[in-house]
């Protein structure tokens, strides 16, 4: 089948002309999108928000922190979970001294930590990073993410310009530009740079919103979250945070184990989770222990707080002046956690678990009271 | 590579269109040298691992094939050639075999024996179905004497031209191969790349704007039959029905359109098969090309309709076994593949009564039947199929509103948005009915403005869905 020869010079002249029409107009509708997208920058890839407020829209985290993290001034990064998304950069800035940066995503995974912290490093000269570690995020594979955090967008957190097209040339992202050019607020976002990710005024926290819809007898059946194992998360660890530790020895990192509710911990026991989860804590205490730029804070047996259940939007999300807290010990070098009193730490809080995990126990904590 | 994304679209396809006419001009070879290189490229842009395994598949082939000309030359070779084309074609299935259906085929010994045996979990390298197909076609060719290569080159680019690569048309080498020989073809013809344009434009529509939109739709309907109402369930394999048929044809209209632009014709593969009045009618319009493979290397070498009615019969299910079979390793393709091989034997004795159904009902019936068939290629299990079967016929009731239904069927998630789900079944259900498709308007295109107009917006708008901002898709507060 050899293409038709019937077609003559004046046909593919038509042709021709017909051709160059289309691809101009195409090309030229393209460009202008994507200038459209980079003028607006919905997602602050290019430059922070200057011509118009900036929106840090509801649950876009994974697009919008490497382009803070690309533009933002900072030499303070705080890193985790969305139990630090309530974290205000002018109260880390406060505690720590510098100027901050809150590149925290819900589900968080060790592997996106890491990407996220690589894009920090490779734009900005950081002296400080704060890294909560949550346990969940050494779930699964080294390379592991969850479901509901949608897909990643890797082209955002590169230097490659040529990859970025999913960006510069989207119908999502170009709605969002014009939303924005014409002060349509019909989308959640906030516009504090301050606080870009705060929730802690939309939520209300207490016992009573605690333990609703709770089996307190088996917790994990609200929260579903996966069974760990000391290997995948010693190589989860050793794959996404060991290097960034090892390669950026004039960065401080600090560890923080966060200070979940007990009941995160009623929950490990019945899911037959807590000598993993204190074997992986030893674990880093003695990676840390090698490394003069890492230390390791644990608030998890914080008394006066992982027990007062009105801290709490649920069992792992506490209240915004926590986090102002976690900060502070941070970088006042409180809980301090080595390899000679990693020990001392967790016989504290296998203490605190086992007197929670009796009737009594686990009722005074539902009431408020003192356990006794 | 696939053709529905930016990294195509914007950058290897003009670039290669833009190498391979330039190369042409100095020299023929440099051209087809350039395009074996760029379909390398876009074959290992996924996983370049597999790059060895095609390249190892096109020189065996190849040698096989000389080896097989050879024979055929000497005196008393007939022997040695059938065994060569033995050898060949084995060994061809046996690749298949491990990448394809080793996991299948050790998962029902272990059932059978009742042995824990491990699976070898191999990954299936992108289009090795496609091209061990075209390969196997190609030594019963030369076999047969309708074919001789003698470039390795030439050869190289007839398997891994890449807008066939991956998912077909299955191809033929003396259709192909006087296409990739002429001079003229390395020069640029501005008829051929509007039309190719053209084409893959309404493919890209086809795909982004129907397809995709219907997928979530599908998965969601498809993943949870047990909550589906009676018409809730018709209305997920509805929109299945149009999901496959525009995913294939779009992709299917994008790889015609591609090679059109390199002066190259493919064979078609779709031409309207839910304007089908029969099980044999749409086999002839769906999938034309592996039918054509089906009937030519295997129905007709099992002996075809010759030999009676019972041997006509059984040549006709094997060949729709293998053929369900080889579209995926799991026991819902070969349900599948046997309900329509046992569909067109009850054609054929119905046909042998003489008596003629008006077009209408037998149009009707026949979509019905490809409906039900397609629960069992969509299912991830027998079960499943047989749990949305079962929502079909009203097992989870039947009595919920049809607004109710459209809602919880069209809109499963926040993230599927109502009025995109129903504007692509609208439009898709509309588009199947039309009776021009997309081969026909390629055939007598014209560069008249209006379709300048919507070519360029239909291009436009598709490359701009394919970035979609999906957000943290779950909520806890």
């Amino acid at each position: 089948m050899v293409p038709p020869a019937s077609y003559g010079p004046s046909a593919e002249h038509a042709s021709a002309r017909w051709l160059v029409a289309v691809l101009a107009s195409v090309v030229a509708a393209l460009v202008a999108a994507a200038v459209f997208v980079v003028w607006v920058d919905p997602f602050q890839q290019y430059h922070l928000a200057s011509r118009f407020a900036p929106r840090f829209y509801f649950l876009h985290h994974r697009y919008i922190n490497p382009g803070l993290a690309r533009n933002q001034s900072y030499d303070t990064v705080v890193s985790g979970s969305s139990i630090m998304e309530n974290t205000r950069n002018d109260a880390v800035a406060k505690a720590c001294g510098g100027s901050a940066v809150n590149l925290s995503m819900p589900a968080m995974s060790a592997s996106e930590q890491r990407l996220m912290l690589e894009t920090a490093f490779a734009y900005r000269r950081v002296k400080r990073v704060i890294a909560v570690l949550d346990f969940n995020e050494f779930a699964g594979g080294v390379d592991e993410r969850q479901d509901v955090a949608g897909p990643l967008p890797r082209y955002l957190y590169d230097r490659d310009p040529f990859n970025d097209l999913p960006y510069l040339l989207s119908w999502d992202v170009l709605l969002k530009s014009w939303r924005i050019v014409v002060g349509d607020t019909s989308e959640r976002f906030t516009s504090d740079p301050n606080a870009a990710w705060y929730w802690g005024n939309v939520v209300r926290f207490g016992r009573t919103q605690v333990l609703r819809g709770l089996d307190l007898g088996h917790l994990n059946a609200r929260y579903k979250q996966p069974p760990r194992t000391l290997q995948g998360m010693r190589a989860s660890f050793d794959h996404n945070l060991l290097p960034l530790l090892r390669d950026h020895p004039e960065a401080e990192f600090d560890l923080v184990w966060p200070p979940y509710s007990i009941l995160v911990w009623v929950d490990f026991a019945q899911r037959d989770q807590l000598d993993v989860t204190f074997a992986f804590k030893r674990y880093v205490a003695e990676v840390a222990a090698t490394l003069p730029n890492v230390r390791i804070t644990d608030l998890q047996a914080e008394r006066a707080i992982t027990h007062d259940l009105d801290r709490y939007d649920d069992i792992y999300h506490f209240d915004p002046a926590v986090n102002e807290w976690i900060v502070d010990a941070a970088c006042r070098r409180r809980d301090r956690v080595d390899a000679g009193n990693v020990a001392a730490f967790e016989r504290e809080l296998r203490d605190q678990i086992a007197a929670v995990r009796t009737p009594l126990g686990l009722q005074a904590v539902v009431d408020g009271r003192t356990v006794p | 590579m696939l053709f529905n994304s930016y990294e195509y679209l914007i950058y290897f396809l003009p670039l290669t269109l833009a190498g391979f006419f330039v190369l042409g001009r100095a020299r023929a070879s440099f051209a087809v040298g350039a395009l074996v290189a760029a379909s390398l490229f876009f074959y290992g842009w996924w996983n370049p691992r597999y790059l060895p395994l095609i390249l190892g598949s096109i020189g065996f082939n190849f040698g096989v094939g000389v080896l097989l000309r050879r024979a055929h030359a000497a005196a008393g070779g007939a022997t040695r050639a059938r065994a060569l084309l033995a050898f060949g074609v084995g060994a061809n299935l046996a690749l298949l075999a491990v990448f394809k259906y080793a996991d299948f085929a050790v998962g029902n010994a272990a059932a059978l024996a009742g042995l824990p045996l491990a699976l070898p979990h191999i990954v299936l390298p992108l289009g090795i179905s496609f091209f061990t197909f075209t390969q196997i076609a190609y030594l019963v060719d030369v076999h047969r004497g309708r074919a001789r290569e003698p470039s390795l080159l030439n050869y190289a680019l007839f398997v891994s031209f890449f807008p066939h690569l991956l998912a077909g048309p299955i191809i033929h080498h003396s259709e192909m191969m006087p296409q990739f020989a002429s001079r003229s073809n390395k020069r640029p013809q501005p008829s051929n790349v509007a039309a190719g344009l053209f084409l893959l434009a309404i493919g890209l529509v086809k795909k982004v704007c129907i397809a995709d939109p219907l997928a979530a739709v599908v998965a969601a309907g498809f993943d949870h039959p047990e909550s589906l109402s009676a018409l809730a369930a018709w209305l997920a394999v509805l929109a299945y029905t149009l999901e496959i048929y525009f995913d294939f044809s779009g992709y299917t209209d994008m790889a015609l359109g591609a090679a059109r632009m390199f002066n190259i014709r493919l064979p078609l593969n779709f031409d309207s098969p839910y304007h089908s009045t029969g099980i044999r009618e749409f086999w002839r319009r769906w999938h034309m090309t592996l039918s054509r493979f089906l009937r030519e290397y295997l129905y007709v070498p099992l002996g075809g309709n010759r030999g009676g009615r019972l041997r006509t019969a059984r040549n006709v299910l094997v060949t729709f076994l293998l053929g369900g079979l080889w579209h995926g390793a799991a026991w819902t393709f070969v349900v599948w593949g046997a309900l329509h091989g046992a569909g067109l034997i009850v054609e054929r004795a119905w046909e042998r009564t003489g008596v003629r159904l008006p077009r209408s009902l037998a149009w009707a019936l026949t979509f019905l039947f490809v409906m039900i068939a397609w629960v069992f290629f969509r299912a991830s299990s027998l079960a499943a199929a047989g749990a949305m079967l079962g929502a079909m016929l009203g097992r989870n009731g039947g009595a919920q509103p049809w607004r109710e239904a459209l809602v919880h069927v069209l809109a499963p998630d926040a993230q599927t948005s109502l009025a995109a789900s129903a504007a692509a079944l609208t439009v898709g259900l509309v588009v199947v009915a039309l009776k021009r498709n997309s081969n026909a308007l390629a055939e007598d295109f014209l560069p008249t403005w209006s379709r300048g107009a919507a070519v360029a917006v239909a291009l436009v708008w598709s490359v701009l869905q394919l970035g979609k901002v999906t957000p943290f898709l779950y909520f806890n507060f």
